[in-house]
């Protein structure tokens, strides 16, 4: 009896708010920004969601993303609907000022009326918390905001997101998350030298001292050589059976796309795979031949493989499901930017934990035990063994990144 | 024949009894344990290791006077004598190995409760010393050339290969009683130490070239044999490998 009670009771408050199109649209913006990742730059403490805080460093300095509660005087508590639309799609602030292309506006842009909407809605039904954020600590003169009126005419266009009619509701809506809210290209498209999206759309770039990955089709260095299945894996549980999700990714993994639908993430999957929204002539390059193996940097790393790699990652590079990523045919070896590869080797690496995959297995670091020229031929190894065929990788440049991770 | 209570424990309590106050005991330990609990997953740092600084072969002696380590090495000169097998202790490192574990941790026995009082025990309770390895090669180096001197008019490193042979055979089965210390206590050190240093890894300033390895066929520092557990008697043409590699993972040419 006492327990029917209870749920009679906890039934009753639920059916008003399912009867109220107000709830409805802040649950479904409460979803639109785990779509949107606003968690990764604006949450630093689970215990105060979007009270900003987490600091981004750009080329061109450090920015702090802001305080999105609704507190009237750190927060977005002044702010209306126009005003936060207006950042969304436009890059300007409250009173005209203008944004930094950190926060992603350039992608948000496409994001449709509703979305924009519902999001606000969730937004305005956050705890306020007061912290007030300094955003800008740019040095002079990427300090003075106007610049970005200049960097907005030529790397900016305020655009809202057109279906291709040729493709299926699923691809279509593939597109809209992976070219709007969900703002891939942000890491995975090179910054030009104003630090806007360049050529080579998804073909890859370094982003604070990791790389994120070629997500074109191409089957060597992109994601072409993975199923949907596997892409969808990636995204939900944080990793497959070619590695896991670490650095930045790690983030947007925990804070958004293990969050997602399934249809959500399937339709992602199939618009990177099909290459829609790419020129087929900007990824399909053939695949470079492997060094041979009497490289002498080719036949020290495979020494160095068997004594100490070979251990988790078998001597035939298969890796063992679900916590040793194969190194065999990966394209995340083959890429010609090793800024992860050799990050990994040093220092090690703890990627994501998902609801799905709790463990979060570790690589250890062998920066100890490894001189910077064992590193190289053991990479060079790698990336030249097992359908694997890439650029050797040189003592410098593992000099160079040794340097970089422990100045931190 | 006497009666029998089976519910009878150790003691005269009964197993109800014992069962109930072991209960209260673990309600008491667990309320005062300091008890940590860890959730989600543990905490992991770029960089962690548990790294071992490689042992510098080419620096002065760190413990060792000269004529001690000059001693020493004719020590384990002859307990490892070169032969078809192998080097000798000498030339494998055995006393740079034995002169920095001296100079380190092990050689105040710092991980040892070395507090008194001390009693000589029961052999089942081992080494009862209050001495320390570093007073204990100290006291028993200078035991030995003292007694060399005395005995044979020089010390220990100038006498012939059979003298130093015969003087340690002496020490083995303690037909010599050395000064200041007990002569078990200082051979057994000796000969313990100098077998670690021929066998342990290379970075400890021993086992040159891993040359006790080679000759043992012993791979060294590999981590899973998965793939080679099954396979029997056959040669799996293991090449050793130390903690800090070996020659193979240098580029050639």
């Amino acid at each position: 009896m006492k327990t029917l009670m209870g749920v009679t009771l906890a039934l009753v408050p639920l059916a008003g708010w399912a009867a109220s199109t107000e709830y409805q649209d802040i649950e479904r913006g409460r979803y639109i920004s785990v779509l949107g990742d606003c968690a990764a730059c604006h949450t630093v403490n689970d215990d105060q969601p979007f009270a900003g805080g987490v600091p981004l460093e750009t080329p061109f300095g450090t920015l702090v993303a802001p305080n999105i509660t609704p507190d009237a005087t750190t927060g977005l508590g002044r702010w209306d609907y126009e005003d936060f639309k207006a950042a969304m799609t436009e890059g300007v602030g409250k009173g005209g000022y203008h944004l930094y292309p950190a926060m992603p506006y350039p992608s948000y842009t496409l994001m449709n009326e509703e979305d924009i909407h519902d999001l606000w809605s969730f937004l305005q039904t956050v705890t306020p918390v007061e912290n007030a954020i300094e955003a800008n600590q740019l040095p002079f003169p990427f300090s003075i905001r106007s610049v970005m009126m200049g960097w907005n005419w030529l790397n900016f266009d305020e655009r809202s997101f057109e279906p291709d009619p040729e493709q299926s509701d699923e691809i279509n809506r593939g597109a809209y998350l992976v070219e709007g809210l969900g703002h891939c290209g942000t890491c995975h498209t090179p910054r030009n030298f104003m630090g806007g999206a360049g050529g080579d759309k998804f073909a890859g770039a370094t982003i604070e001292g990791w790389y994120a990955p070629d997500i074109t089709p191409n089957a060597h260095v992109g994601i072409g050589g993975w199923s949907e299945d596997e892409l969808v894996e990636y995204l939900q549980t944080g990793g497959n059976r070619y590695g896991f999700a670490s650095g930045p990714m790690a983030d947007e993994v925990h804070h958004s796309s293990q969050h997602w639908t399934e249809d959500d993430l399937y339709a992602v999957a199939r618009y990177l795979l099909s290459g829609a929204g790419l020129e087929s002539s900007d990824w399909d390059h053939a695949p470079p031949e492997p060094l041979p193996e009497d490289n002498p940097q080719v036949t020290a790393g495979s020494h160095i493989y068997f004594d100490r790699c070979s251990g988790c990652h078998t001597p035939n590079g298969g890796g063992e499901e679900g916590i040793f990523p194969q190194l065999a045919s990966n394209p995340l070896v083959n890429g010609d930017n090793t800024t992860s590869l050799i990050r990994v080797v040093l220092a090690g690496s703890r990627p994501v934990a998902t609801d799905a995959k709790p463990t979060a297995p570790a690589m250890p670091s062998f920066a100890w035990n490894l001189n910077d020229e064992e590193i190289a031929s053991v990479l060079t190894f790698v990336r030249n063994s097992w359908g694997n065929a890439a650029p050797a990788v040189s003592a410098g440049e593992v000099a160079d990144m040794r340097e970089e991770l422990r100045g931190d | 024949m006497k009666e029998k209570d089976d519910d009878a424990a150790p003691g005269g309590l009964t197993r109800r009894q014992l069962l109930g106050s072991s209960a209260a005991l673990l309600v008491g330990a667990s309320g005062a344990a300091k008890g940590l609990t860890f959730q989600g997953t543990p905490e992991w740092k770029p960089f962690d290791n548990v790294a071992v600084e490689p042992v510098d072969t080419d620096t002065a002696w760190q413990f060792f006077t000269d004529e001690e380590a000059a001693t020493v090495e004719a020590i384990v000169e002859r307990l490892i004598p070169a032969d078809d097998l192998s080097m000798s202790g000498k030339e494998a490192g055995c006393a740079v190995f034995i002169d920095r574990q001296l100079a380190g941790a092990y050689g105040g026995y710092e991980r040892l409760y070395m507090h008194g009082p001390f009693q000589d025990g029961t052999p089942e309770q081992g080494d009862q010393s209050a001495l320390t390895p570093k007073q204990r090669y100290r006291l028993g180096l200078g035991a030995l050339n003292d007694h060399c001197r005395n005995e044979h008019g020089a010390v220990f490193a100038e006498l012939s290969e059979e003298q130093r042979d015969q003087l340690l055979a002496q020490l083995e089965q303690e037909e010599i009683q050395l000064d200041d210390i007990d002569t078990q206590l200082f051979f057994e050190l000796v000969l313990t130490n100098t077998m670690e240093g021929f066998f342990a890894d290379p970075i400890y300033g021993g086992n040159r070239d891993m040359v006790s390895w080679k000759m043992l066929g012993f791979p060294g520092a590999r981590y899973d044999y998965r793939n080679y557990v099954e396979r029997h008697n056959e040669d799996l043409g293991f090449e050793p490998v130390s903690i800090g590699g070996r020659p193979d993972w240098q580029t050639q040419g």
